[in-house]
């Protein structure tokens, strides 16, 4: 038994609490049971698998003797995921200071803070490996059992990069807790967040469209042009590269480089995490909006206020504002495609039309979730003098318009090449996002806004008939592009699909 | 019984009856006049929640009518809407959105032209001292506040019938005064208000009559002396009387 208010029954606390958040998430909050959940994950496992062995069968048999092509491809795969890692720690790690659950009666409480904050960021390091893991798992799995042991080091390397991602996020936090104040950070991280995850896909993506006139960036890695760029073999820049090729001392280093990017900020900074938490509680939060009331008191009618009221929330929701910043960033290595074929044969224009409406699908699905199930005032829109039936079709309205105003640009672009894919696109859009809107009306189940990452938890039948309805309306609009009366069959199907989750919606 | 017998009736509920897993209101009637203030009293689970939230169109009825100011609110709900305002002990506002922006918003929803909308909100916010408060996002705001925002939701379109369900849980002193300030304010200009609470002395001083419900059943109802002679209490407190009047009966071994 540890003693109370150690480290040991502190991390017992948090460990406790992290598997009952895991439990709550795999069970879809505790309606599906553990022997249901336990075989999706059989399942899962055994397709990552063979995904896996499908794209890495072939490479079991590298060495550190391959060559800079494939020295370039590890390190630019290993790049990518070390930043996705950076990202999803960074926003973990600030979520620390701002989320309020059980800080204020810890912070009543004789246990030392400075041990509680370093113990929640090293808790934070272990999701983070743990994430990481998931994805990366299945192939080393799948490289051992063909190429032997020495693949092996690459669970090393996942976690030497889970932990120097976990100390970098909490230098950045830091940072921007110093230079922002509390008011900012939270709204600051969550799009440098957002950024560092997308931003080296997307840069890779623009070179290699820019470069081979292709958005794959494996291809670009290979490429000739990576080859002439890279260093010399010996360059401390392939060090992940060579312990993911079984090079002992090279993962000793990254494991001690890791275990340092942690431990250090950890001791530097924990006596002023405990300050950044305190600086988000009550007064110093308050968030001013303009003075006066020019502007706020509007003519229209409810449903227009309704409209309205959904815009201003979703503009001032930080976490989607990064989120729908993602979503554009993404957008960006098609945007150039676009603009690198136009006038173009309009062959290289189809790979467009679908990206344009999953995209429109996801993004409506988020939106109309925040709209109806993450509405805060659920009794005051149901007492009002409205009928039912308009102040749901007003959030409708409300979430189809934002969609078209974001892919807007595309729309445009897209008429200027031509008006028949513009509107065969915008017709993908506008589907996928009212599917999906249907979907989310359908499942709705009342919500705090600020539970919007876990509304996949609250139907998991929602969200897998949002993204196969966005699939399947992405595959009709590729193919209406091209243009084919085949596109009639993936557009049945996305029907099927919508006529399903009508069916079997809650009642 | 102020103005319910004469026809006046601001309220008429018959033999409401609402489920869930088990009945929460059973066969309830009741009767508010015009002007009235009515509190609802009973223990918990009683039903007394059930009850409001059927009146305020957020609930629909196994069975039973319910009528406001002759309204049929089951028929037709949108008008019955129009005259109503309900607020719960949850305040039912947006972390996003400031006071003011809130009191535009809800006012909008009721059809209020803008300009008048705009003269009641900077009238109720001044009134319940949130001037300091009225372009700070809600999140930022305490409890009490919240609550305050919530009624002057409530009050911007000069409704005839608040319902308001543990208006007061949580609030200070000085915000539970205002609160109470405001509703009896509000009956002084022909408002009725029906409200539940747990406070009976809040029960005993502002209402001029009460009812006590319990397992889904109104089963005494008129002013505090009334409610003595149903007890059979005599000159006591109205704790007493809940007590005697809810006390459940012991079961037979």
């Amino acid at each position: 038994m540890s003693r109370p208010g150690s480290v040991l029954w502190l991390a017992r606390h948090e460990a406790r609490l992290g598997w009952r958040d895991l439990h709550y998430m795999l069970t879809a909050g505790g309606r599906w049971h553990l022997w249901k959940v336990g075989t999706v994950l059989l399942l899962a496992v055994a397709l990552l698998h063979l995904i896996a062995y499908g794209m890495v069968m072939r490479h079991a048999g590298l060495t550190l003797d391959s060559g800079p092509a494939v020295f370039s491809t590890i390190t630019g795969s290993f790049v990518l995921i070390f930043l996705l890692m950076l990202s999803q720690s960074l926003e973990q790690v600030t979520r620390l200071f701002y989320g309020r659950g059980d800080l204020d009666l810890l912070r009543s409480s004789p246990v030392s803070l400075r041990r509680l904050f370093s113990l929640r960021v090293a808790a934070v390091a272990v999701s983070t490996i743990a994430m990481a893991m998931v994805v990366i798992a299945p192939f080393i799995d799948v490289l051992s059992v063909l190429g032997g042991a020495r693949w092996l080091s690459g669970f090393g390397v996942a976690v030497s990069a889970g932990l120097a991602a976990s100390g970098l996020a909490l230098l950045l936090s830091s940072a921007l807790f110093d230079t922002l104040g509390p008011k900012r950070t939270r709204l600051a991280a969550q799009i440098v967040s957002a950024v560092i995850g997308s931003a080296f896909v997307i840069g890779i993506q623009v070179m290699a469209v820019l470069s081979i006139g292709s958005m794959s960036q494996q291809a670009l890695f290979g490429s000739a042009l990576a080859v002439d760029y890279a260093p010399t073999g010996g360059s401390v820049l392939w060090l992940p590269a060579r312990a993911i090729l079984g090079d002992g001392a090279a993962l000793l280093a990254l494991l001690a480089g890791g275990v340092l990017l942690l431990v250090l900020p950890m001791l530097l900074l924990s006596g002023r995490l405990v300050d950044y938490a305190s600086a988000t509680v009550g007064g110093a939060m308050d968030i001013r909006l303009r003075r006066g009331v020019a502007g706020v008191f509007r003519k229209g009618s409810p449903r227009q206020l309704l409209r309205r009221k959904e815009w201003v929330l979703l503009r001032r929701d930080s976490w989607l504002a990064s989120q729908t910043l993602m979503q554009l960033l993404y957008l960006i290595p098609p945007a150039l495609l676009l603009w690198r074929y136009y006038g173009d044969s309009q062959g290289s224009l189809v790979v467009l039309a679908p990206v344009l409406t999953m995209a429109a699908g996801q993004l409506g699905g988020g939106l109309a979730w925040l709209a109806v199930s993450g509405e805060d005032a659920p009794d005051l829109i149901a007492s009002a003098p409205l009928p039912a039936g308009r102040a749901l079709l007003a959030k409708v309205e409300a979430v189809i318009m934002v969609v078209f105003a974001v892919f807007a640009p595309f729309l445009l672009a897209l008429l200027f090449y031509s008006p028949r894919v513009a509107l065969t696109v915008a017709a993908g859009i506008g589907l996928a996002a009212l599917s999906s809107t249907l979907i989310q009306i359908w499942f709705r189940s009342q919500a705090k806004r600020r539970y919007f990452r876990r509304r996949q938890t609250s139907s998991r039948i929602a969200t897998f008939a949002e993204a196969f309805s966005s699939v399947t309306w992405a595959a009709a609009a590729a193919t209406a592009v091209s243009p084919s009366w085949l596109a009639i069959g993936p557009a049945a199907i996305a029907l099927i699909i919508l006529m399903g989750a009508w069916a079997i919606r809650p009642r | 019984m102020p103005n319910s017998e004469t026809g006046s009736l601001a309220l008429d509920v018959r033999g409401l009856k609402k489920s869930f897993q088990r009945p929460a209101v059973d066969g309830l009637d009741l009767r508010v006049g015009q002007g009235e203030f009515y509190a609802l009293l009973g223990p918990n689970g009683a039903g007394k929640t059930t009850t409001l939230r059927v009146v305020a169109g957020l609930l629909r009825p196994d069975a039973g009518s319910v009528s406001i100011f002759g309204i049929d609110a089951l028929a037709d709900p949108v008008a019955a809407k129009r005259l109503c305002a309900w607020v719960s002990d949850e305040p039912m506002i947006y972390d996003q959105l400031s006071p003011m922006e809130y009191l535009a918003f809800v006012a909008g929803l009721w059809g209020i032209e803008a300009a008048s909308a705009e003269k009641k909100a900077r009238e109720l916010i001044e009134w319940l001292e949130l001037l300091p408060q009225a372009h700070d996002r809600c999140e930022s705001l305490s409890k009490g506040m919240r609550q305050k925002v919530a009624l002057a939701g409530a009050l911007v379109h000069d409704p005839s019938l608040i319902i308001l369900d543990e208006p007061l849980t949580g609030l200070d002193a000085r915000a539970a005064r205002l609160v109470k300030d405001v509703l009896i304010e509000r009956v002084r200009r022909n408002c009725t208000v029906v409200m539940t609470t747990h406070i009976l002395e809040v029960a005993e001083r502002m209402a001029a009559r009460i009812g006590v419900i319990s397992r889904g059943r109104l089963i005494a109802e008129g002013t505090l002396d009334d409610l003595r002679r149903q007890a059979g209490t005599g000159d006591t407190s109205l704790e007493d009387v809940f007590l005697v009047l809810t006390a459940e009966p012991e079961s037979s071994p």
